[in-house]
């Protein structure tokens, strides 16, 4: 056995000792069922073909919605008309934003959207009226049939014109400025740290316009029971609760009377983290029909109504002492908001508070603000508030580094946090592995033999990052846990856990059930999963922020707590011991200290339910709330928790590319990453996740961009011109997990769905610059921005301290 | 995203066919793998009245390559079926690199070499190499047919040189002369599913002397309403042994011809880079191929 092996904590002696001499019993980090690559649960029904996504569904009487669009990005709604589209045979019912004003939104003090535009219309592609008809055909047709006059309003497209000509025109009338909210974030004494720097680099980085990708298009299904007043939706969702609660608002029906229901989602990275306007107007349409109705988007309405990532336009300026420690950031942020508020607030100030990890920063400022223009609304989208900052600031440290004369991966390792360290900002991270991520990444890719000495058109770039694992508190004020699961067992289901969490496709049954097998000391298949739904479930915030294997692991932990007790106690009555020196592994309960007192787990459970039927018990988790209070003073903390997590995780990612100097073409050829992600729950996902996570950013570094006219109309809402790298754009990937293990997180576990998206664009543009010796400010890098570059290279002499005869 | 009310028919043989398509002339659509036809169909940039469906016409399909004489392909044979033969990856490599790089898989076991040719697309794929080798068309109707060389066929943006009543049969394909080589090349952003920003394809026949350059035909796509033949770069090096310098030359010279557009895919600007950069590759490339180094 090499030496690296031994010091695994799977491998243990034959009587079940691990090899630092402690009993197995007590080794709570020897898993069975958590580190176990088991295929996804819903993993051959969607191989297959045979899972069924909202669009398949039909119930009986059901007919089909279909929304009517704007055809201006700007504009007062003047007067619809749809008299004609309701003589159309088989058109049910046609129905205006004025019959549900009610403003919705993810984040309640700046709730300003509506289920269709009232009164006006704020981006090309808003939804002004929508119908019901028998068939999908008649609701298309009967669109056109719909008239809509306009009063056209000039179209700001651009943050920096829509704040300029805001006394002329106004997005929303109560965002004076057309600014959603601005804010400023100052800690400690920035001016007189950048003083006493060495070294001091300021830049402007701007990033684009890219939307999530997923394969299956928003679609809702909804069936109102005109009887008793109980609306039941199958939606597309990733917050099957923040869209309950929605509906609720925006409908007028108690949140009781709604029940909200996951079929197979494919996909949604954020894109689906808000409610959407195909689940508002399929309620509406079926509460006035009393019919079922489904309404499906077409690739562009998704396109049309996306709410992607933040354009961010950011002043950067990084201040280093004569060695190398970061002393100072001053970043200024503005966003680009497009037409309604969504997650604006909140994933501004992520901005902010992303400048304080994954590195060690006395002195910070930040100012930014959130700026309305006349497009689809931005929102969240996978590494939400990370990607842009983190672009911005890893490239600045490979800037920094070569001012200093000294590898980036010796100035990022002598900067890396390290476990229990407390930001100025207040954010505690309570464990990292980071420069084990690095240290990994850079060797197994070869990074310092490799950095500087490859030849013209071939470059390596190295980059870290990191993410939350979950967030600090709801996005509405409220004390509650944010997830709560409920187990059930007996002799007839087995083992089932109900939690209204969302598998949107990131396995998160998968997890949950190989969680409750562990604490349970069963096995993976012997756990259902009923999840996805607000009335079997209990309660869950939603698939975002990486929160879920996390919160749910500790709610899991603790429902089990009473579950495995009762279990004890009846198993310790048959086999004479005491409940408390029974342990239960691998669906057997025996005595830690005689061996031979064994019986099956089933038996136990069978002689409990016996007596007292199911076994039901609960558990929830609360996330600490740290950051937002001053633990000393008790006062307020700027920023408040966004931004602050339970743990986070981390990831360093290597890049090697090669750039044809012809054409411009960029090539990634290789990855090497490394990631903390904690325990891996189920390491064949993480692995999943990691290399989706590599390839979703390497979209939007390179190709993937979304462009409008000057009247703000897209020119690309499809898969044909919006393009994403296929399988031929897919590098070798080499992904690492490195060995890590949270003591403070329920299998000591983090996140993995986010943190690797974070390190890909930087890189991916420090990558380039070592090939080409041009640093790029802006996104996605395309080949004509390369031979435009090169061709400035070749005019003026070339500056850059590459050692590349360029 | 619906299609109009259309009248389908599906005929089982030429005849039947080609009677179809005189009675029902431009009003009517020829429906053969419809890859193109059914995305432009739903986007309502056009409405025919009837379709007619080719499918069942096993005339129109098939590949028909003999040594010496050139090759004859049915107007409805699979891209897929071109870019997996034998026959013609051995004697028009350039053909068969073309025809599987024309859009994703799935999309070329559906799309046939006739639509690729009669959707009449500036960026298509596969005529740019078959203009090169100097391929032919057959133009049917039910009064005989007539042949043309498939670079007067292609008249411009969705424009053919298409009579009412006749279609599109088959593409004749001349036997490679000794001693020529021809050469395919495309870029864009991407290296599947994509529309090229530039394509090119360049057929050189040298002399006996295996060096000097008897015949070049330099076919550029994407660059101008069809497939645009370049007279500058046959001007240049006919007659030539060829250098680094004179195929430098020649590679400006098509530059200069190319009048490619601004757009979503890519700037004018880009797109004349590229020309010059895939002419000199791809002259390059054939020159070498055509000496048999």
């Amino acid at each position: 056995m090499d030496k690296k092996a031994s010091k695994s904590k799977w491998n243990l002696t034959p009587e079940g000792w691990n090899l630092e001499g402690v009993p197995a019993y007590q080794d709570e980090k020897r898993y069975t069922q958590v580190g176990r690559s088991v295929p996804r649960v819903d993993g051959p029904i969607k191989v297959k073909g045979e899972a069924i996504y909202t669009g398949d569904m039909t119930l009986p009487g059901m007919v089909y919605g279909k929304i009517k669009r704007s055809t201006y990005a700007h504009a007062i709604i003047k007067k619809i008309d749809y008299s004609k589209a309701l003589e159309l045979p088989g058109v049910l019912t046609v129905i205006t934003g004025e019959e549900a004003p009610n403003k919705w939104g993810i984040v309640p003090q700046a709730a300003n959207e509506t289920a269709l535009a009232v009164g006006k219309v704020r981006f090309y592609g808003e939804g002004v009226a929508a119908v019901a008809a028998l068939d999908e055909e008649t609701a298309e047709a009967a669109l056109e049939l719909i008239d809509v006059e306009y009063e056209p309003l000039p179209v700001l497209l651009d943050p920096f014109e829509s704040m300029e000509r805001a006394k002329e025109v106004l997005i929303h009338e109560d965002s004076p400025g057309n600014i959603l909210h601005e804010g400023e974030q100052v800690y400690g004494d920035v001016d007189k740290a950048f003083a006493e720097c060495e070294y001091v680099l300021e830049r402007e980085f701007h990033t684009n316009y890219p939307q999530h990708g997923f394969l299956e298009p928003h679609s809702a299904l909804a069936s109102y029971d005109p009887q008793n007043g109980h609306l039941h939706l199958w939606a597309s969702t990733q917050v099957p609760h923040y869209l309950h609660r929605q509906m609720s608002i925006v409908l007028e029906i108690p949140m009781n009377k709604i029940r909200v229901t996951l079929p197979a989602i494919g996909g949604g990275f954020g894109g689906k983290g808000e409610a959407a306007a195909s689940e508002f107007v399929a309620c509406l349409l079926s509460r006035k029909v009393g019919r079922p109705v489904k309404v499906t988007y077409e690739r562009n309405e998704v396109f049309f109504t996306n709410k992607g990532r933040h354009p961010c336009h950011m002043k950067v300026k990084m201040g280093l002492d004569k060695d190398g420690y970061i002393q100072a950031i001053d970043f200024d942020n503005t966003m680009d908001k497009g037409a309604y508020s969504g997650w604006g607030i909140v994933v501004l100030f992520y901005t902010a508070s992303m400048l304080h990890l994954p590195y060690k920063v006395p002195n910070a400022r930040f100012r930014g603000r959130s700026v309305y223009t006349n497009k689809p609304s931005t929102g969240a989208m996978r590494g939400l508030g990370g990607v842009q900052p983190r672009w911005a600031m890893e490239c600045l440290l490979d800037e920094l580094a070569e001012m200093m004369g000294i590898s980036p991966y010796e100035l990022k390792m002598k900067n890396a946090i390290e476990s229990g360290h407390t930001c100025i900002n207040n954010m505690f991270v309570p464990h990292t592995e980071y420069k084990k991520c690095l240290q990994t990444a850079v060797e197994k890719s070869g990074y310092l033999e490799k950095h500087g000495k490859l030849s013209f058109g071939k470059g390596i770039g190295m980059a870290g990052g990191y993410y939350i694992t979950g967030t600090a508190y709801t996005l509405y004020q409220n004390y509650k846990p944010h997830t709560s699961v409920m187990i059930r067992v007996d002799t007839e289901a087995g083992v089932t856990l109900f939690c209204a969490a969302a598998d949107i496709g990131q396995g998160s049954n998968t997890v949950m059930a190989q969680m409750v097998a562990e604490e349970m000391g069963i096995h993976f298949e012997d756990v259902n999963v009923q999840a996805g739904d607000t009335e079997i479930g209990a309660f869950d915030l939603g698939s975002f922020a990486s929160r879920l294997t996390y919160a749910a692991g500790a709610a899991i932990k603790m429902a089990c707590v009473e579950i495995n007790q009762k279990i004890k106690e009846t198993a310790a009555g048959m086999l004479g011991c005491r409940a408390d020196q029974l342990i239960i592994k691998n669906r057997e309960i025996y005595s830690m200290y005689e061996s031979k007192k064994r019986l099956p787990w089933e038996k136990a459970v069978e002689a409990y339910t016996s007596i007292n039927g199911s076994l039901v018990s609960l558990g929830n988790f609360s996330p600490p709330r740290r950051k937002g209070i001053d633990l000393i003073t008790g006062n307020r903390v700027q920023g408040a928790n966004i931004g602050h997590s339970p743990t986070f995780g981390f990831s360093a990612q290597v890049h090697e590319v090669e750039v044809d100097v012809e054409t411009g073409r960029i090539y990634v050829k290789k990855v090497t990453e490394a990631g903390d992600c904690g325990t891996p729950v189920n390491p064949m996902s993480v692995e999943g996740q990691v290399e989706g996570s590599i390839m979703f950013n390497l979209g939007a570094c390179l190709y993937e961009d979304q462009k409008l006219d000057a009247e703000g109309k897209h020119l690309n809402p499809n898969f044909h011109d919006y393009k994403t790298p296929t399988t031929m754009e897919m590098p070798e990937m080499d992904t690492n997990i490195v060995e890590s293990y949270d003591p403070t997180a329920p299998f000591g576990v983090k996140e993995t769905g986010e943190g690797a998206v974070q390190p890909t664009f930087p890189a991916i543009t420090n990558a380039i610059y070592d090939a080409i010796g041009v640093r790029f400010y802006n996104l996605p890098i395309t080949p004509e921005m390369v031979l435009k570059a090169l061709k400035e290279k070749k005019t003026t002499s070339c500056d850059c301290k590459c050692s590349k005869e360029c | 995203m619906f299609l109009n009310h259309f009248e389908y028919f599906a005929p089982k043989a030429p005849e039947e066919t080609l009677e179809l398509v005189g009675r029902l002339g431009s009003k009517a659509k020829i429906l053969a793998g419809g890859t193109d036809l059914m995305v432009v169909m739903k986007a309502k940039a056009i409405s025919p009245e009837y379709l007619i469906d080719i499918n069942g016409v096993e005339e129109f399909k098939g590949i028909f390559c003999e040594e010496g004489k050139g090759a004859v392909i049915g107007t409805n044979t699979k891209l897929a079926e071109i870019q997996f033969s034998e026959a013609i990856k051995a004697k028009y490599p350039a053909l068969a690199y073309a025809a599987g790089e024309v859009g994703s898989s799935q999309v070329r076991h559906m799309a046939s070499l006739g639509g690729n040719t009669c959707n009449a697309s500036p960026a298509a794929e596969t005529p740019t190499p078959l203009v090169a080798m100097g391929a032919k068309v057959a133009v049917s109707s039910l009064s005989g047919d007539r042949e043309l060389p498939l670079e007067e066929f292609i008249l411009g943006v969705r424009k053919l040189d298409l009579a009412e009543g006749e279609m599109l049969t088959k593409f004749i394909l001349p036997e490679p002369a000794q001693k020529s080589a021809c050469r395919y090349a495309y870029m864009g952003r991407r290296d599947a599913m994509e529309i090229d920003c530039v394509n090119m394809a360049v057929n050189i026949e040298l002399a006996n002397d295996s060096e000097t350059v008897m015949e070049v035909k330099l076919v550029m796509g994407s660059v101008y309403p069809r497939p645009l033949v370049s007279r500058e770069v046959p001007a240049l090096l006919i007659g030539q042994k060829l250098s680094d310098e004179l195929i430098e030359k020649a590679a400006e010279a098509a530059q200069g011809e190319a009048k490619p557009i601004d757009d979503i895919r890519a700037s004018a600007e880009y797109r004349r880079e590229i020309v010059k950069v895939l002419a000199r590759r791809l002259l390059k490339e054939a020159y070498a191929a055509a000496k048999g180094v």
